[in-house]
């Protein structure tokens, strides 16, 4: 049994509570309009969410990255990462929304729905039961569509949450698919016992585990933006409200990889399946398209959505390697909680940039270094660490995985080429990326500076501040990377 | 008459091949979220037959909560398609062009 102070339930305790009390306050205040009022209660509970996830790590009450429990959600170390990472992600949101929500209708209806998606994506981490899973996943999903057509009145804000909507409706369709086929095989919905009934499938039964386990890999391949399916990840991530599309790029996507590692790999190694070459054959298409695709996009929030589909690329990479080496899945816990810092932090920007200056074709950016130049600064350390430049943060986890590519080169003939592809690749986001930098500083030479946005500062010292600090010491969060990162090895029993 | 499992699976996978027809040749956004909703279906028919033939337990209950999630989603999605249709007087996704690159 789950213990009444354990994370996951107080984070639904306290996001849950305030997330249902904040629309009913805001009909008892009759919409008073002040939106910061509402902000304010969102970011109290994300804080104590987050305090209290940490203060769980400190006096040492988190087990272990156990995977497998007998309920349906495990207190494990590794859902404790996911959820740290997830919510820094809501709590870059809600104050990156302090501005652009000013002039908007409803802000209690919008911070309340940031906080539930921010309950499903903690609980994607947590949970170790397939329906588990699966509500949560909804509850992530659900707010989001809302979310991303939140500005009505707008045509691409809609046309955003059409496209989301049934790109994410069919990846929820898929996922119960792929349950309902691995529970008619297993008889349990356990993520554990499931792997176990896998590891001991009648070999006639093969096909429909393997389908299963392909179903899954679409299903949270939706969400991950991986190349076959990220048809939608564009349009959604240009069109929905810009701090919308942080939580989108650096929040859910993340969960489907807590989802994935969770269930596929593990699922692989029960199977005993070969899937290491599909896994990494996904990773290199997923960055090639991803970033050349970046190259020729003329809008700044686009070519960071490409940009978002060659970073997953680098992430499978750990993914694919995982049952081979162990640095390769912590090379993935690790830019997974970078790549929320750094893709949070310039989408932030990003948004700060749209509601001050109302542009965000890259022609028109130019000298936005004098205009806004603490924003600037924030987008330009941040890009440089999605580039992986050292010695800010972005760098140590691309070293790591891609060390642990070479790492299973001993198993694996073909595994340096993903190091390979992943290096050639973050030198190729650096071309786009340096003609953002070009455009802001060594262009233009009349601009005049304007005020910009407080709490868009405060999010990018706090994100600058994260980045170059665990970039020249990094030993804390990889320590903290390996405490809570999954031993995958080949013939594991759960 | 009998009936056996193999028969409802056959109609469940039948369901999901349907749907996914449905979700990559039709444009109308109703049709593709009725497609959506088929597959659900599909899968809620497996897990109904499975907890009914085999020594399982649990596979209506499975059913019920993919059945709740599914209202849930339908609801958000028509209200998407209403605003959209009220702004384009239109609702063939082919024609939402606004966002290209």
């Amino acid at each position: 049994m789950l213990e009444i102070s354990s994370t996951p339930l107080v984070i639904i305790a306290i996001l849950g509570t305030i997330g249902v009390i904040l629309p009913i306050i805001s009909i008892a205040r009759k919409e008073t309009g002040s939106n910061s009022f509402y902000a304010v209660i969102a970011f109290a509970a994300l804080i104590v969410s987050i305090g209290y996830v940490a203060y769980q790590f400190v006096t040492e009450h988190v087990l272990p990255s156990a995977l497998f429990s007998e309920d349906v959600l495990v207190d494990d170390a590794f859902g404790g990462f996911f959820a740290i990472a997830m919510l820094i992600v809501a709590i870059f949101t809600t104050v990156g929304s302090f501005n652009y929500m000013r002039k908007q209708n409803h802000p209690a209806v919008y911070y309340s729905l940031i906080l539930l998606s921010t309950i499903g994506m903690v609980l994607v981490a947590y949970s170790t039961d397939l329906v588990m899973l699966f509500v949560a996943w909804e509850l992530m999903s659900i707010p989001t569509y809302v979310l991303a057509g939140f500005m009505k009145r707008n045509p691409s804000s809609n046309e955003a949450a059409l496209k989301y909507f049934l790109f994410g409706a069919l990846s929820s369709a898929i996922i119960v698919y792929g349950i309902s086929i691995s529970y008619g095989l297993t008889g349990s919905t356990n993520i554990g016992e499931v792997i176990q009934g896998y590891s001991t499938l009648d070999p006639s039964f093969l096909p429909l585990a393997l389908l299963s386990v392909g179903l899954f890999i679409a299903g949270f391949g939706f969400k991950m933006g991986l190349v076959p399916f990220h048809m939608w990840l564009p349009d959604t991530y240009e069109g929905a409200p810009t701090p919308i599309t942080t939580l989108l790029a650096a929040g859910t996507k993340k969960a489907g990889f807590a989802a994935a590692i969770r269930i596929i790999i593990l699922g692989m190694v029960a199977l005993n399946l070969d899937w290491t070459l599909a896994l990494g054959i996904i990773a290199v298409m997923t960055m090639t398209i991803g970033n050349i695709a970046a190259i020729m996009q003329k809008n700044l929030a686009r070519m960071l959505a490409y940009s978002s589909i060659g970073h997953a690329g680098y992430i499978l990479i750990g993914l694919a390697v995982a049952p081979f080496s162990s640095m390769g899945i912590q090379g993935s816990m690790y830019h997974i909680l970078n790549h929320a810092v750094m893709k949070g932090a310039a989408f932030i920007a990003v948004g700060g940039i749209v509601t001050t200056l109302a542009v965000t074709n890259l022609d028109k950016l130019k000298g936005l270094g004098r205009r806004m130049p603490i924003t600037s600064l924030g987008l330009v350390i941040s890009l440089l660490a999605l580039a992986g430049v050292p010695p800010l943060n972005g760098f140590w986890s691309k070293l790591m995985l891609f060390g642990g590519a070479l790492d299973a080169s001993s198993s694996l003939s073909w595994a340096p080429w993903l190091a390979i592809a992943g290096v050639l690749n973050s030198a190729l986001s650096l071309a786009y990326y340096g003609w953002i930098m070009r455009k802001m500083y060594f262009e233009g030479e009349t601009e005049k500076r304007v005020s910009e946005p407080k709490s868009v500062i405060a999010v990018m010292i706090f994100s600058m501040i994260f980045m170059v600090a665990l970039g020249v010491y990094p030993d804390p969060i990889i320590k903290f990377v390996e405490m809570a990162s999954p031993t995958i090895g080949l013939g594991i029993t759960p | 008459m009998s009936n056996e499992l193999i028969d409802f699976v056959l109609v469940s996978v039948a369901l999901l091949g349907i749907g996914i027809y449905g979700l990559s040749v039709k444009r109308n956004a109703i049709r593709m979220l009725f497609a959506v909703e088929i597959i659900i279906n599909a899968a809620n028919l497996n897990m109904v037959a499975f907890g009914r033939f085999l020594p399982h337990s649990g596979g209506q209950t499975l059913a019920l909560f993919s059945i709740a999630i599914a209202a849930a989603e339908v609801a958000v999605g028509l209200s998407l398609i209403i605003v959209a249709y009220r702004m384009y007087q239109n609702i063939d996704i082919a024609d939402f062009r606004s966002l290209k690159g």
